[in-house]
């Protein structure tokens, strides 16, 4: 790698529009197509920051900043259009999180990568909605965080309530929220308005290695830690009120419940085995890359194949996963309410998917492709009138939910036809890390974070308090910033604001 | 005028039959002594199947004065209208106790499957003169009555009227407007995206209302898959908790 002065990177970049950076050609090796990235102004002043640090060490030391995995994931064989960075790009395994890259698979030497899709596979977010209003859940509010917290098992190493063999985790990891549904946990319209409709087909529970299923077996109906949680919103603002009203929000104030969590140490063991297996193969089908983070296998390779089946198996866990905590989540309001999730209201509004590679038809250059998109911290935002989105949001696009850092707020977005041409139909996932895990610990107090959560109204249930300065807001870009960035492209339309008064937090 | 009996009889034609025609009025002469009278042998049928011979109206003669017929031949309507008679009578008679139990319900739950080109049919809808100007106009004024726009093809625009009376106006689809009354709001058609566009204001707005159509087809299709799933359900779900396996990380 050529280490070139901070002037010098600065060559390769060129604004385009007022939220769009054009990365050139020549921005690091073997470029394929260039790169692009959306940021505003305070997110601009974040990510080259970053680029500058990186120049001042030499590379060394470190992730490698976001721009330059942008470009290195652009050097990779078969990818096509640009490799796309979301407002909330930050450093991560290879790619870059909030990255999105799509691969033509009619090119043979187009490439499944792992680290495109990241080590939580499907990890996403699920909203439900309720009918009641922030008057009837004030009073009865650290009740609730509690009865919540009971149900639904949070932190490293916690176990899930729902009784689980061996035999029911296959069936599960090949069905999906099918499984969900026949055991009884969800509705039928759940799996109406979630993403794939809850289950991907190509899933193959023989893909996934033993011991990834012996991680996952007891972890089902868990929330995990990091930055994962389950918050009690309410609505703040309805910036489109048709779109909210076809999502049943009709008001503010409204009551919602956020469910972010993916598919647990199931979904990383998945992805540790087949980064192993790919440095093999790597060598062996002669497929260079920039970085060796970057570990992939050709799509139709056996080893791609199988990584895809292993993929798709985690993606279905992660669907039961948090089908299980809607079941639990339902069950513990109705029992606070002494009323039946079905007079509670208590719908999926959707459910979607920030790390998952997907096969899907696009246009190029005018000509329908199918492609294999990997969303890295990225989420699928498809148009009004696209196929593959629920007949209640045909007209308003596919809701894309924004979950935000712990104590923000979120925010429901819809897909755009914009989107679908700039950028495969994919925005941003969150607020997305401004300061590593480390850097939080050591800047930051947990009592401060846990105060200043307390000054806002905010019921906290956390497992483990002294790591929560890990995912205060200090340490996240501004989710208002990388949302507002999305809107001003175009990419994606702003529908609803929601704010958490009670979180609960591995 | 005949065609009632000659549906009756199960006359290949009973449409348009006109006894003036030469040639149709000999066809059916000859197919009702083949077919339902049979008053002579095969044998001496000769004469009267010689349907292009000079000396038919000699032999019809002799047959109506064979059959007992109180007209003269030269009365085409009288004669025909008799035969055709006669020759139900006879047809009756064969199988009394089939006919006797025929009501008017009856014939009605089975007249579904009869065809009514081949005349079998007593369903008066069935022999409809679909192309008579009447119908015509009735169709034109009931579309207008719906507000329908006119359509140049009558039984297109038959079959849209058919749509409207059984979606707005039929009894159900009143019952369900009284229940659901006004829920949802209106949203204009300019305010619906098409995603994509045609160069044309009129084209595109026909496309949207299309959109629209499809779209209430999927949402009928999808509730039918959910109803579908819960019954299903019915017989599967057994949802289970045990929180004594709950554990709580750190």
């Amino acid at each position: 790698m050529v280490v070139r002065t901070y002037q010098d990177e600065l060559k390769y970049l060129e604004k385009v529009s007022s939220c769009s950076w054009r990365i050139k050609k020549g921005f690091v090796d073997n470029m394929n197509v260039e790169g692009l990235f959306y940021v505003n102004e305070h997110l601009e002043k974040l990510m080259f920051d970053e680029l500058k640090n990186s120049c001042r060490t030499g590379g060394y030391g470190g992730f490698l900043p976001g721009m330059k995995q942008i470009g290195n994931v652009a050097a990779l064989p078969g990818i096509v259009g640009k490799s796309i960075g979301l407002p909330d790009v930050h450093s991560g395994y290879g790619f870059a999180i909030g990255n999105m890259a799509a691969f033509d698979l009619s090119n043979p030497d187009s490439v499944v990568s792992p680290g495109g899709v990241g080590f939580d596979i499907n990890c996403g977010v699920r909203l439900l909605r309720t009918n009641l209003t922030e008057q009837d859940v004030q009073p009865v509010k650290e009740q609730l965080a509690q009865c919540l917290f009971d149900h639904i098992p949070v932190g490293v190493g916690s176990k899930g309530i729902i009784p689980m063999n061996a035999k029911d985790l296959e069936e599960a990891l090949e069905m999906g929220m099918d499984w969900s549904l026949r055991e009884g946990y969800i509705w039928a319209e759940d799996k109406e308005h979630c993403e794939e409709y809850g289950r991907m087909l190509q899933a193959d529970p023989s893909k996934v290695s033993a011991r990834a299923k012996k991680r996952g077996l007891p972890q089902l109906g868990t929330l995990g830690a990091g930055n994962h949680y389950a918050e009690i919103q309410v609505v703040d603002t309805i910036f489109d009120d048709y779109a909210a009203k076809k999502m049943g929000i009709e008001f503010k104030g409204q009551v919602c419940i956020m469910i972010h969590c993916g598919s647990r140490g199931l979904g990383h063991q998945v992805a540790t085995d087949s980064l192993v297996v790919m440095e093999k193969v790597m060598k062996r089908d002669n497929i260079n890359t920039n970085d060796r983070q970057l570990a992939c296998a050709k799509i139709n390779s056996t080893e791609g194949q199988d990584y895809l089946k292993g993929m798709a198996s985690a993606a279905n866990y992660a669907w039961v996963n948090r089908s299980s905590m809607t079941f639990l989540a339902r069950q513990a309001f109705a029992k606070m309410f002494n009323s039946t999730p079905d007079d509670l209201d208590m719908h999926v509004i959707y459910d979607v998917s920030h790390n998952i590679a997907k096969m899907e038809e696009h246009f190029l250059d005018g000509k329908q492709k199918t492609l294999l998109v990997h969303r890295k911290g990225s989420t699928r935002a498809f148009p009004p009138h696209h196929p593959l989105i629920p007949v209640d949001y045909q007209l308003t696009g596919q809701p894309v939910l924004i979950g935000g850092t712990m104590g923000t707020c979120s925010y429901v977005l819809t897909g755009t036809e914009q989107g679908m041409n700039e950028t495969f139909g994919t925005t941003c996932h969150g607020a997305g890390r401004a300061l590593s895990r480390a850097k939080s610990r050591r800047n930051l107090d947990y009592t401060d974070v846990l105060n200043a959560l307390e000054e806002k109204g905010i019921s906290i249930r956390v497992a483990s308090p002294k790591l929560v300065m890990e995912e205060a807001p200090e340490s996240y870009k501004n989710v208002t910033d990388v949302v507002d960035t999305c809107h001003q492209a175009g990419i994606s339309k702003k529908a609803v604001k929601l704010r958490p008064i009670a979180v609960i937090k591995g | 005028m005949f065609r009632r009996k000659l549906i009756a009889l199960n006359y290949p034609q009973p449409q348009g039959f006109d006894s003036n025609d030469e040639k149709a009025f000999r066809n059916l002469i000859v197919w009702l002594e083949d077919q339902k009278i049979r008053h002579y042998k095969i044998e001496d049928r000769a004469a009267l199947r010689s349907l292009e011979s000079t000396e038919w109206p000699k032999a019809f003669e002799n047959y109506m004065n064979d059959l007992g017929s109180p007209y003269p031949a030269s009365e085409r309507n009288a004669i025909t209208d008799w035969i055709l008679g006669y020759a139900v009578r006879l047809e009756y008679g064969d199988d009394a106790e089939k006919f006797r139990s025929v009501t008017p319900q009856t014939l009605n739950s089975t007249s579904g499957n009869k065809t009514p080109a081949g005349g079998v049919s007593s369903n008066p809808l069935d022999c409809l003169d679909f192309d008579d100007p009447d119908f015509k106009a009735g169709v034109t004024s009931l579309a207008m009555l719906l507000q329908i726009p006119p359509y140049h093809d009558h039984l297109e625009q038959l079959k849209a009227i058919c749509v409207l009376v059984k979606e707005k106006l039929s009894k159900e689809a009143l019952e369900v407007a009284s229940k659901e009354q006004k829920s949802g709001d209106v949203v204009t058609l300019d305010r619906v995206e098409l995603g994509f566009d045609t160069g044309d204001y009129i084209i595109n707005e026909a496309a949207k209302i299309l959109r629209l159509l499809h779209i209430r087809d999927l949402r009928e299709l999808q509730s039918k898959i959910n109803q579908a799933i819960v019954s299903v359900q019915t017989l599967t779900a057994n949802p289970k908790t045990d929180s004594r396996l709950g554990k709580v990380g750190r």
